[in-house]
């Protein structure tokens, strides 16, 4: 069974990464950011898998299983951020409020 | 082209189309479901690099859990604000309507796309031998006795760290009145 190169996932995760800061640095919806870094995060997670196949001790895919629940907490805090900041502000863009210092 | 490959071709198609998409559409709804394909395609290409436990992870987690938790976040702070009360007319319609606002196009664009080619081309004239073959076969009882030996206490700690930002994010989620 032909494989195939690492090359090819890091090709796809250089884009992900991309779209992801991207799709950051352009909404302005809290939410639609938090999607963009979730992609970042995966963009990361396929970098470690890709290469730690070749790697007989697998370091790389345990650390891509912890940064999955890092993830997931990271997610689920800030939508509760995000509630609260909805509940005291009526609104989520990232630009709605000047700070006052 | 061997079977593996073009797989791995429809997989990086519908990642990087659902992915773009995302980044096209102004709607909330439909970059939540953008999302969602591209979790799939991730879990797919997963699956292709002999990981498939964290494929199988990835799709609990992400499309189970986390594209949930995003439609209730989309739920609970939908705001009927300019762009929605101006055609208010026709509600029914224009209830998953869920406009979001931009900044100016030209400059996130262009700083992602030099991220693209700079990375493209970080990995493709790299200094390290990529052109490894992804080889192996799947792993998936080297790493269940891996967690369970040598990262017992990470995986537990992860545990541990799982439980206290449940716990903290039901509390800061609550209505303090």
């Amino acid at each position: 069974m032909t494989d195939i190169p690492v090359l090819y996932f890091l090709w796809v995760s250089a884009f992900l990464f991309a779209t992801g800061l991207t799709i950051l640095l352009l909404k302005k919806n809290t939410i639609f950011v938090l999607m963009g870094i979730e992609l970042i995060l995966n963009a990361a997670n396929l970098n470690l898998v890709a290469f730690s196949k070749n790697d007989p001790s697998m370091q790389g895919l345990y650390l891509s299983l912890f940064v999955l629940v890092v993830g997931v907490c990271e997610m689920a805090i800030a939508l509760a951020i995000i509630l609260q900041v909805y509940r005291n502000y009526r609104a989520i863009d990232v630009d709605q409020f000047k700070s006052e210092f | 082209m061997s079977p593996l490959v073009i797989a791995f071709l429809v997989l990086a198609l519908l990642i990087c189309g659902s992915a773009l998409s995302m980044l096209w559409t102004k709607n909330l709804l439909h970059a939540a479901l953008a999302m969602f394909l591209t979790m799939l395609g991730l879990a797919g290409l997963y699956v292709l690099a002999y990981a498939d436990v964290l494929a199988v992870a990835h799709l609990l987690v992400y499309v189970g859990g986390v594209l949930i938790l995003i439609l209730f976040g989309i739920m609970l702070t939908n705001q009927t604000n300019q762009t929605n009360q101006t055609n208010q007319t026709d509600t029914a319609s224009s209830k998953n309507h869920l406009m979001t606002r931009e900044s100016s196009r030209l400059l996130p664009l262009s700083i992602g796309l030099s991220f693209f080619l700079g990375l493209f081309w970080l990995f493709t004239k790299g200094p390290w031998m990529n052109n490894l073959p992804v080889t192996g076969d799947s792993k998936l009882k080297e790493v269940g006795l891996g967690l369970l030996t040598e990262y017992a206490f990470p995986f537990e700690l992860a545990g541990v760290f799982l439980l206290i930002a449940l716990i903290g994010a039901t509390f800061v989620a609550k209505n303090h009145d």
